[in-house]
């Protein structure tokens, strides 16, 4: 789903690019144990590889499954609806401001926590309680590499998260599609917020073959106006829905007089956005662009 | 009485809503042109209530006031406020005013709900000022204004109403006794010059056997004495109503109050 | 010769309001662009219109609740309106206008709560002017909580974004919305001017008026609905925009004295050239991105008041 995401683009979160510190540690230690620095520089040493992990971030819990960890998973967010096997993981709650007693009644050995300054204070709260912890940032696609090896690490998966971190790698130094359609991603309609060149879906456009127009706004989203949005002239409008399944209800804001001073509104040339692959960077990078392209493909006709 | 009566008052009765005994009962009071009326009593003796009878403001149990010989009820604000001037005891200003535009309010009810103020308009405020010895004012801040400056230009806002019947409720409460019989004396020259009728609420005796032609003397809501100041004001019926010893002299053919002092008792 | 200098600064602002933009177009052009046409022109008049109402109302409300802080906001209605708001997205209405309509009746249904409790005393005639202003900020309170406890409970993304709409300044221009406020407007704005008198006699206080000759429960009552019926709609077309209610009026009792003739039109004219700018601002100051305008309304309001406020309490 889109939430998410959304969520966290209001929530005006800054995107580092935190490609830096590449040497993600294997130190040895005594016998079993595992070691990772993570998003916030923290070091973080297991003294065997997690066996009861709670995910804070819909991301991280996509992850823990991707590396085949899943049966390791015995917590998730309210938001975490991929894979659909995830759904049978009991859920602590919203992610961004975590129920501390949820979480510790899980019994986790590692908790991983989504980048935010909501947080910053849980983290804390757990290590108070003698449960480590992670913080990971996943905004961008080039940050899933990183996370996918930390947490393969953590999760005795090792080989499993070097695969995806090469294969993710590899997306992202592929050479790009010559961009073909100009689209804007509109979040919110008063006041109109679109999305920022320092947002995965603008990476997402770009890998399939699209230029999002507002990409010099360098904020994950942002707040501009109509006239802007006019005056820029994208090709296609892409609009984020909550609804993964059935039909897609129209927003209304498309039938609304001002918003016909752009010609994609008028032509009706409108991608709906739907379910969370959309919605946060992972393995399904490559996915999420081809579908990008067919949709923007088919509304460009 | 040769005067054309103003007000009258015919023997009102009034409880407020939720109190067990009548505030006023059994009270009457007329009001002539080119007269002054004193209405006298210790606090709380039903003075204030009395007037708001006068006005209409509230509706007595038993009894009726007419104003020119209409009911004081039936009258619409604008209608009655060209009849009759108030100087209440107290007001706050919300905002900052210019003597000259406060005296220009008492012009309220005689203008056009949309129209300008008009030459005569002015004029009007301009002879209530003069009226008022308050000419040279007009361009203060009324915040400036001494106690006694201040109710004068009150006065002048009620002059401008150009009223019949005049009602002062303790108009000197703060003045010193210069200013006192200075407003005593204007409002006197009013009630003989020009003939308004005025009904002046007030506690203080000897200066409404002075100024008034006729009082009318109340305890607890109660009549206790009506007429002429020489009539009404007697040692016994004084101490009845405040509650206090008084002897009674005569100064200037009028009726003056001495409270005694308390007889000590004996160790 | 003031009244003249106001009109012509708030021509300007309406000009700049034209002219400027995210978007450079030569003024050759300006006449046949559509993004003026069609966006920039109502956008600037939308402006003008809610600016003035906001400070017309303001002004009204200040002489009624007798309180110097008295800004529409506070009597409830912004609360009112983000309920209704907020109730509109999660019906998931698909009409265009849902929103805005369910945010005027949300407002107006505060307008009445708070006009009922405001009323006390044997009777209910009297428009008590304190309780007036507790019950909008009892009743402000408790639709912000009903409010926050929908979206906090909701999963869906548009109830959270619910509050962006609140402030969602004038984004939404557009002719119709003109439209709809022009034939709405007139009768509020009469109502209010046509008590300009009475509310100068009103400030001596409720027993003083009535001998004056003002029927004071009345005069409270039309002020009120009035007051609230403008700022109603200003919310509905604009969400809650601060500080124009509150410091143009004082800012025109600086300059125009305390009289309610001439205060109340310029309080218009001012508040009207005061948003229109402050938008002008919020478009162009960090463009491409737009900044909220009840920031920019602060930011441009309160040096100016200072000044103001500076300059006559020196004099």
């Amino acid at each position: 789903m889109r939430r998410w995401a959304h969520r966290t683009h209001l929530a005006g979160l800054l995107v580092f690019a935190a490609s830096a510190c590449g040497t993600e540690g294997k130190r040895p230690a005594p016998a079993g144990a595992v070691t990772v620095t993570d998003d916030l520089g923290r070091v973080v040493t297991l003294a065997t590889p997690a066996h009861r992990i709670v995910s804070l971030s819909p991301a991280a819990t996509e992850l823990v499954f991707a590396l085949g960890a899943g049966a390791r998973l015995v917590g998730r967010t309210t938001w975490c609806d991929y894979p659909p096997a995830a759904l049978a993981v009991p859920s602590v709650g919203d992610g961004l401001s975590p129920n501390i007693e949820a979480v510790v009644a899980r019994r986790p050995d590692l908790v991983l926590v989504y980048r935010s300054p909501l947080d910053q204070a849980a983290t804390a709260q757990l290590a108070g309680l003698g449960i480590p912890a992670v913080v990971l940032e996943q905004d961008r696609l080039e940050q899933v590499g990183r996370a996918a090896r930390v947490v393969g690490v953590l999760a005795g998966r090792e080989r499993a998260g070097d695969s995806l971190a090469a294969a993710l790698a590899a997306l992202v130094a592929r050479p790009l599609p010559p961009a073909r359609v100009r689209v804007a991603f509109v979040v919110w309609d008063t006041p109109p917020v679109v999305i920022g060149g320092g947002s995965y879906l603008d990476q997402l456009a770009t890998l399939a073959g699209a230029t999002n127009v507002f990409h010099d706004v360098g904020a994950a989203s942002a707040s501009v106006g109509l006239e802007t949005i006019a005056t820029r002239d994208p090709d296609v409008i892409a609009v984020p829905r909550d609804t993964a399944r059935g039909e897609v209800i129209p927003p209304a804001f498309i039938r609304r007089p001002e918003w016909q001073a752009i010609r994609a509104i008028r032509a009706r040339r409108l991608v709906y956005l739907r379910g969370s692959i959309f919605s946060w960077p992972g393995p399904r990078a490559e996915q999420a662009a081809d579908q990008l392209r067919q949709l923007l493909a088919e509304a460009g006709r | 009485m040769d005067h054309e009566l103003i007000l009258a008052v015919r023997d009102v009765t009034y409880r407020y809503p939720g109190a067990v005994d009548d505030a006023l009962a059994g009270v009457s009071l007329e009001v002539g042109a080119g007269e002054l009326h004193a209405v006298l009593g210790p606090n709380g003796s039903g003075k204030t209530t009395l007037i708001r009878v006068a006005l209409g403001t509230i509706e007595p149990r038993h009894g009726a006031a007419t104003i020119l010989g209409r009911p004081a009820q039936a009258w619409a604000p604008r209608e009655l406020a060209r009849v009759v001037g108030v100087v209440t005891q107290r007001e706050d200003n919300l905002f900052p005013q210019r003597v000259r535009d406060t005296v220009s309010l008492g012009r309220y009810a005689r203008l056009p709900r949309w129209g300008a103020e008009s030459g005569a308009d002015r004029a009007a405020v301009d002879r209530a000022l003069a009226r008022c010895d308050a000419q040279h004012l007009a361009a203060r801040w009324v915040w400036t204004l001494s106690g006694g400056e201040y109710q004068r230009v009150r006065l002048a806002r009620a002059l401008a109403q150009e009223p019949r019947l005049l009602v002062l409720d303790e108009p000197t409460a703060n003045l010193d006794l210069r200013h006192e019989m200075q407003l005593f004396e204007l409002v006197r020259a009013l009630v003989e010059r020009d003939g308004l009728a005025v009904v002046l609420v007030t506690h203080h005796v000897n200066l409404a056997a002075r100024f008034a032609d006729r009082l009318l003397l109340l305890a607890d809501g109660r009549p206790v004495g009506s007429g002429t100041p020489a009539a009404v004001l007697t040692p016994e019926s004084v101490a009845r109503v405040f509650d206090w010893p008084v002897a009674v002299a005569s100064f200037d053919g009028r009726p003056q109050v001495t409270p005694q002092r308390q007889p000590k008792d004996d160790p | 010769m003031k009244g003249l200098a106001l009109c012509v600064a708030a021509v300007v602002a309406v000009l700049l309001a034209i002219v400027l933009g995210p978007t450079h177009i030569p003024l050759a052009d300006l006449a046949t662009s559509d993004v003026v046409r069609s966006l920039r022109l109502p956008r600037a008049i939308l402006a003008f219109l809610v600016g003035g109402a906001l400070a017309l109302s303001g002004a009204g409300l200040q002489a009624l609740v007798r309180n110097p802080l008295a800004d529409p906001s506070l009597l409830g209605i912004s609360g009112g309106a983000g309920l209704g708001a907020v109730v509109a997205i999660a019906l998931h209405v698909t009409n265009p206008w849902a929103v805005p309509l369910a945010a005027f009746a949300g407002a107006l249904g505060a307008m009445a709560l708070v006009y009922r409790l405001g009323i006390v005393g044997r009777g209910g005639v009297g428009l008590d002017s304190a309780t007036l202003l507790l019950a909008g900020v009892a009743v402000g309170a408790f639709a912000a909580a009903i409010t926050t406890a929908i979206v906090s409970l909701s999963d869906a993304t548009q109830l959270r974004n619910a509050q962006l709409w609140l402030w969602g300044g004038l984004s939404g221009a557009s002719w119709e919305t003109v439209g709809l406020l022009c034939a709405y407007a007139p009768l509020p704005v009469v109502a209010l001017l046509a008590s300009a008198r009475s509310l100068d006699v009103l400030a001596l206080g409720e027993e003083p008026a009535r001998h004056l000759g003002v029927a004071v429960s009345p005069l409270k009552r039309r002020v009120y609905v009035a007051a609230s019926l403008l700022t109603a709609a200003a919310v509905a077309v604009s969400g809650v925009i601060g500080f124009v209610g509150l410091v143009v009026p004082h800012a025109m009792r600086l300059l125009w004295g305390h009289r309610h003739r001439p205060l109340f039109p310029a309080a218009f004219v001012g508040g009207g050239a005061l948003l229109a700018l402050s938008d002008t601002v919020a478009r162009v100051a960090v463009a491409p991105r737009e900044l909220p305008v009840g920031i920019v309304t602060a930011l441009v309001g309160v040096p100016v008041f200072v000044l103001l406020l500076r300059r006559w309490t020196t004099s």
